[in-house]
């Protein structure tokens, strides 16, 4: 599902990332920048995706040798609701418009796990593409507007859809890691749904920035799940979260409001297509997630 | 006089044993040096005791390129292996060029059979084009690659597809499968193509099933081989059900049979959703020995070294194709590897810092893991202490459960095996 354009890794002449302000692309923008990769971050406030102009904009900012990692996107937080779904795929039309016009070496396109079928276990990049959610929906809506609109560009175009995510500096709140980290920081209790028997792959945002740039290096195209292929539940996640917070984090538990389903991965994918790549364990990434949080000011 | 046109495989082993059983036999390929090499006894396939059958009845066999040699034959058999492509699915034009070139040299009124491996509806097709001019049948090989003397000489059955299944075989071809002394069941064409492809999708099935509760048994503390002798003494599954996991299905002639089979479904819209499943099942179940390679060493080892025994696809056969170890192999381009085995050679370099060695122990010497990839039985009488001397590590991915799980442990392995649980599979795994 993922081919290497290149097979010796180099590093592109230079990256532009769209949505360069959020979690994700935060953590790209690091991670490229230690490497040394030439890179420019672009938000909503120098290129709004919502508007028609944003095309000639882009245009005017992008060159041939570019590679384009596209993250900008209204995340669940922002809405869940048909609204939010239509300017998000405003958005794609927008990137899809650019993305036919464009001259440039490479795009990666940063999806999400959201548009697999909730309870096909387990997830592999050939799985069916079903989502439950507006969410999922509009990434793949996305996946296949770019994917039509680079069939005339043939530029090499690379799906990435990531499991849950976690780190210090996520603004999302969601219901997982970030959220029980910083309750069990602040207020020093955990809220589970249920008993919190749910598996899901956690994955550490900078294990992302790396496969992110290991797949610009290699100028990968196709599509690649990024998940460690180590499910637990939300229960034994927040015990782990407890022990790391030397046990200080209650959990409460709340009557449950959805059925219970769980999510696993299979990475063959990956572990073919980088070897020598290896997801840090998710005690480790919480440990640092969680050192992050306290080293910031109030943290 | 009984013919054989097309020495694969499937022709060498089936004309050996039709004069094993006292028949006059002509083999015939169009392959000069193929034929040269048969008459000198040098086999072009390895299968365990075909050189002595070989040996024991080069009296009444001869091998030929000269087609004319066929004229005499009263029963012509077309045993050409068919080909396959990436995909599995067959390439017949091997065999429609042979019966192209061979028909006009046999005599009409000649007993044709097609022993290839054709998909349903080509033996009628065939009937209609020759007209009526021989007798035609289709039988059902039973070829298994590593026991194929053995199947072939004692066969379980025959199956013959025929143009009306209640006629009486020529007497010619009723005196040969009646020297085998097994039964001989007679079907329609179609009902004969598809009883092969209806057997090997059996056997996808069992492995299927077998793969898929081995690796339940990995997650929930079960052991499979614990669980397989008790499903053996169940008679409606018996003692010799494919009971053992493996790494997805290997070889080429199972995938051959589900791409047809997913074929003709597709084309008369009949509800073939489960080749997908077992496919689906056989990628993941090819990729366990990755990903334990990947969680216990490669993520723990800064420059790791592994040794592979084990190239062919599955034991006493020299055959690689769509072999899990090959697969594991590329998947570990960037690693130092030193593979053996026992027959099969890898004639390309796979990468730079991949080695096929000439012995077990050679491929063990300073390593940190050991994956045995096919089960030969030369790898379950080792001398597991002396693997131990030349190991760097203490892991054993021993997929096919070769190695005595109890002596690993005592040695201080970690033994990874299908179907166990990890927790039991070694103190320090």
């Amino acid at each position: 599902m993922i081919r290497h354009r290149i097979l010796t890794p180099v590093f592109p002449s230079r990256v532009v990332v769209l949505g360069g302000s959020g979690f994700v692309g935060q953590d790209l923008a690091r991670h490229l920048t230690e490497l040394g990769i030439e890179m420019v971050g672009l938000s909503s406030r120098q290129v709004d995706l919502l508007n028609r102009d944003s095309v000639e904009v882009l245009e005017r900012i992008v060159c041939e040798s570019d590679a384009l990692v596209l993250i900008s996107a209204l995340t669940p937080d922002k809405g869940k609701d048909i609204r939010t779904l239509m300017r998000n795929l405003t958005m794609g039309e927008h990137l899809s418009a650019f993305t036919e016009r464009v001259a440039c070496s490479h795009i990666v396109y940063i999806s999400s796990d959201a548009v697999y079928k909730d309870g096909e276990n387990p997830i592999r990049e050939t799985s069916c593409c079903n989502p439950s959610t507006f969410h999922g929906l509009m990434h793949l809506a996305r996946e296949r507007m770019l994917a039509h609109a680079v069939q005339k560009s043939k530029i090499p175009f690379l799906i990435v859809r990531p499991s849950l995510l976690y780190g210090a500096n996520d603004t999302h709140n969601g219901y997982g890691p970030n959220r029980f980290m910083r309750t069990a920081k602040r207020e020093g209790k955990v809220t589970l749904s249920g008993k919190g028997e749910e598996k899901r792959d956690h994955v550490y945002v900078k294990d992302l920035s790396r496969l992110t740039a290991l797949c610009l290096m290699h100028r990968s195209e196709g599509v690649l799940n990024v998940a460690t292929g180590l499910s637990i539940s939300f229960f034994d996640l927040v015990q782990m979260i407890a022990r790391l917070c030397a046990g200080e984090a209650k959990i409460e538990y709340l009557a449950r409001t959805m059925p219970i389903t769980h999510r696993h991965f299979d990475i063959a994918v990956a572990l073919k297509a980088f070897p020598s790549f290896h997801y840090t364990p998710l005690q480790k990434g919480l440990f640092e997630a969680l050192k992050d949080l306290s080293d910031r000011p109030g943290g | 006089m009984i013919g054989f046109v097309g020495l694969s495989h499937l022709g060498i082993i089936s004309s050996i044993a039709a004069a094993s059983k006292g028949f006059n036999v002509v083999a015939y390929d169009p392959d000069r040096s193929l034929c040269d090499d048969l008459r000198n006894g040098r086999l072009p396939v390895f299968e365990p005791d075909l050189p002595d059958l070989l040996t024991n009845n080069r009296a009444r066999i001869r091998f030929t390129c000269d087609r004319a040699e066929l004229k005499q034959c009263g029963l012509v058999y077309f045993s050409v292996d068919v080909s396959t492509d990436e995909d599995n699915r067959s390439d017949l034009t091997a065999l429609d060029q042979l019966i192209g070139q061979v028909i006009a040299h046999v005599s009409p009124g000649t007993v044709i059979v097609i022993l290839s491996q054709v998909p349903p509806g080509f033996t009628r097709k065939l009937a209609n084009n020759l007209g009526g001019s021989f007798h035609l049948f289709y039988q059902v090989e039973t070829l298994i690659f590593g026991r194929a003397v053995e199947r072939a000489v004692h066969p379980e059955r025959f199956i013959v597809g025929c143009s009306h299944p209640k006629g009486i075989l020529p007497l010619p071809y009723d005196t040969l499968l009646r020297a085998f002394d097994c039964p001989i069941l007679q079907m329609r064409y179609e009902s004969a193509e598809l009883a092969k492809i209806s057997i090997n999708i059996f056997l996808v099935s069992s492995v299927s099933v077998t793969n898929m509760l081995a690796e339940l048994c990995e997650a929930i503390g079960a052991d499979w081989w614990e669980i397989a002798p008790a499903l053996k003494l169940d008679k409606r599954i018996g003692p010799y059900a494919y009971l053992s996991p493996g790494l997805g299905i290997g070889g080429g002639n199972l995938g051959r049979d589900m791409a047809t089979l997913d074929t003709l479904a597709r084309e008369f819209g009949t509800d073939a959703g489960l080749i997908d499943t077992w496919l689906s099942n056989s990628h993941h179940r090819r990729d366990w020995v990755l990903r334990i390679l990947h969680s216990r060493v490669l993520s723990q080892c800064v420059s790791p070294e592994i040794a592979i025994w084990g190239l062919a696809y599955k034991a006493d056969t020299t055959t690689t194709k769509n072999s899990p170890s090959l697969a594991l192999i590329e998947a570990l381009s960037p690693f130092s590897v030193r593979a053996y085995d026992p027959q099969a050679v890898l004639r390309e370099v796979r990468s730079p810092s991949f080695l096929q060695v000439n012995s077990a122990f050679d491929a063990c010497r300073g390593v940190d893991v050991l994956a045995i990839m096919t089960p030969w039985r030369e790898f379950s009488l080792i001398d597991i202490a002396r693997v131990r001397e030349l190991m760097v590590g203490r892991i054993i991915i021993d997929p096919f459960n070769t190695l005595d799980s109890q002596r690993c442990a005592e040695l201080g392995f970690s033994h990874f095996r299908l179907g166990s649980p990890a927790e039991i599979q070694g103190h320090t795994g």
